[in-house]
């Protein structure tokens, strides 16, 4: 490799972005809009739950609110766990079994369930116990013979004490869009060079394929990590622990420049270069979409190259990951991107060695 | 003197296809060789071979005596191609193309200026590519084909569609250079073209080296040389062709000159397409 003549082409790649205007504007257009939105977004958490309480075989009725809790009467066991599961219409519930109140006034052992929304803040499952406790009270007259047992049930992934805000969970989803329009920046100039045979000309002075492909790599993970750097800046996503996150943008740069290679070498126009740009990258962002939806990611979400970035991400600037939770997770992303970047310059060397 | 460059039976195929096959010549510094023939001939095939941007099937390229095998970087550094395709980065002004061309060659100093003024646009240097004409265009592929004061020129069709003050212009700076001492490998299917600027001919079709010599030598030993007299001849003209290598020749000449009515007489002699025709079978166009 020739650092001389790789300089040379990455300076003429630049100024070739920097007179395209379209890209120009996307990519300044979306960074301030993303920031925009981000900032836009509730930061903070919704503490006050909605209550569910089923008493079966009694009349619905009978628990006021208080203390900002809505209580609302489900007919059944069934219907309020529905109810409480994650997305549903109450944070949490209390599901009285039949035959409670008698049980209680008879000093008879009688089990409560406490269900509880993964969503739902920790101190919900103290203050339902309570609350049983009281109701127990309220139905003995006094203190009754035998406490009734809670039996407390999470529903969905349990992420009690640590919620998200949707301004947080929103982070690496804009941090990924910012990477698609870059991508496709990478794309656009490789087809260019491809179908003007602009780079036969390159070809024929002392530079080499290697030069070429080294300059198109670090103009396409250069642009990637230099916008997505920014906007992690912009929208507080150095927070936690900021090398780990440059490390991670870094890499997940080099894992688009790898797809922007593949759409470039693909593409044939504006439009072509477009469509493989997002039949390429459009999976790889439901990783970063599916943190805007609470459980457990599938199995096969899990494989896709792009996981293990919003994984580091979401748990750096979240959860303060340091370094060894997040070193699984980098590791396979960085194996990620080497296996992607291989794949795209193989595929963009075939292509320039049979022009 | 040595060869500028030296091929040695070369072979290519693309596929099944053979596009180049065991093809030799040479070219000495300061001469013009024209590559001559139809298209899909080999022409470009071979010119790819010689540049480095093939490898041979077969055979060996050796440019200002360093075998392209081994040498090609360094080679590359002292040879100028002109592309039939204009790639030129059509975003970028005339002068930043030549520019950015001379830092692949690790050139700093280059007067870009002054080479954009030998093509005839010095005063379109600051315009963008994409507002050249054809034949801006095509000036501006030659400028940057001397970016780097190469000792070899590859001159693939550098006059195809222009219009013919472009054209001059382009052949004008094709014999400055090789006074100056570059060794020149001109394709084209122009026969006049090749004719009017080469030292030396080669015909190629289907591959293979047909003919190889000045275009002189050609023309006189496999062409035919004849005489063209018309007459007045009862209200209208008469014509007759006398063909100068045939016995008994000069005598009928002489009577022709002679004889009353003559109106026009003109010798004509073969063009080199009427050569090609007669090794290849087929014309230039076909």
């Amino acid at each position: 490799m020739n650092p001389k003549v790789i300089a040379a082409l990455v300076g003429k790649d630049l100024a070739m972005f920097r007179r395209d205007r379209f890209f120009v504007f996307v990519s300044v257009l979306g960074l301030v809009a993303y920031v925009l939105v981000f900032w836009l977004l509730p930061s903070d958490v919704d503490e006050s739950v909605s209550l569910g309480v089923s008493l079966e075989g009694a009349a619905s009725g009978g628990f006021p609110a208080s203390n900002g809790v809505e209580i609302i009467t489900f007919p059944g066991r069934d219907a309020l766990a529905e109810a409480v599961t994650d997305g549903g219409q109450v944070g949490a519930g209390i599901a009285f079994p039949r035959g409670f109140l008698d049980s209680v006034a008879a000093g008879e052992p009688t089990t409560v369930e406490v269900l509880v929304s993964a969503q739902a803040p920790a101190e919900f499952e103290g203050l339902l116990a309570g609350m049983v406790d009281q109701v127990a009270i309220a139905a003995a007259g006094g203190t009754p013979p035998v406490d009734p047992a809670t039996d407390v049930i999470v529903l969905g992934t349990d992420r009690v004490g640590d919620q998200i805000s949707f301004q947080e969970q929103m982070r690496p989803l804009l941090a990924f869009l910012i990477l698609i329009v870059e991508t496709f920046a990478l794309a656009t100039l490789v087809a260019t060079e491809l179908q003007e045979r602009t780079v036969t000309a390159v070809l024929v002075t002392p530079a080499t394929v290697t030069d070429f492909l080294a300059a198109k790599a670090i103009i396409g993970a250069g642009l990637a990590f230099a916008e997505v750097v920014l906007l992690m800046a912009a929208i507080g996503g150095f927070a936690g622990s900021p090398a780990i996150v440059v490390v991670v943008l870094a890499l997940g740069a080099v894992l688009v420049t790898g797809f922007g290679m593949l759409a470039g070498t693909m593409g044939k126009d504006f439009l072509s270069v477009l469509f493989w740009s997002l039949a390429l990258m459009m999976p790889l962002t439901i990783p970063a979409f599916g943190v805007l939806f609470p459980g457990s990611a599938a199995p096969w979400v899990k494989a896709l190259p792009t996981y293990p970035l919003v994984d580091v991400i979401v748990r750096v600037t979240t959860e303060g990951a340091g370094w060894v939770d997040a070193a699984p997770s980098l590791l396979l992303l960085a194996g990620w991107g080497a296996v992607c970047f291989a794949a795209g310059a193989w595929v963009l060397r075939r292509r320039v060695e049979l022009l | 003197m040595s060869a500028a460059i030296a091929a040695a039976d070369l072979a290519f195929s693309y596929g099944e296809v053979r596009a180049v096959d065991g093809v030799s010549f040479s070219v000495k510094p300061g001469e013009i060789l024209g590559f001559l023939g139809p298209n899909g001939a080999g022409k470009s095939t071979t010119i790819k071979m010689l540049t480095g941007q093939l490898r041979p099937d077969a055979g060996t390229v050796e440019v200002l005596g360093r075998p392209m095998a081994t040498a090609r970087e360094e080679i590359q550094g002292r040879i100028g191609v002109c592309f039939e395709e204009k790639n030129l980065y059509a975003a970028m002004t005339g002068l930043e193309n030549l520019r950015f061309f001379a830092r692949l060659f690790g050139l700093d100093g280059v007067d870009a200026e002054g080479l954009l003024a030998r093509v005839g646009l010095a005063d379109r240097a600051g315009d963008r590519v994409a507002d050249y004409s054809k034949g801006m265009r095509q000036r501006l592929m030659m400028a940057r084909t001397l970016v780097n004061t190469p000792d070899v020129l590859f001159l693939d069709e550098p006059t195809d569609g222009l219009d013919p003050v472009s054209a001059r212009a382009i052949r004008d700076l094709i014999r400055a250079e090789a006074r100056r001492g570059a060794a020149v490998l001109l394709t084209t299917h122009d026969m006049h073209e090749a004719d009017g600027l080469s030292d030396r001919v080669a015909f190629i079709n289907q591959g293979r080296i047909l003919a190889l010599d000045t275009p002189e030598n050609l023309k006189l030993e496999h062409g035919t040389r004849t005489v063209r007299l018309r007459y007045r001849d009862d209200g209208g003209t008469r014509e007759e062709v006398i063909a100068l290598d045939e016995p008994g020749a000069e005598a009928r000449v002489s009577e022709a000159v002679s004889r009353e009515g003559l109106v026009t007489i003109h010798t004509e002699e073969a063009t080199l397409e009427d050569i090609f025709v007669v090794f290849a079978g087929r014309g230039l166009d076909a």
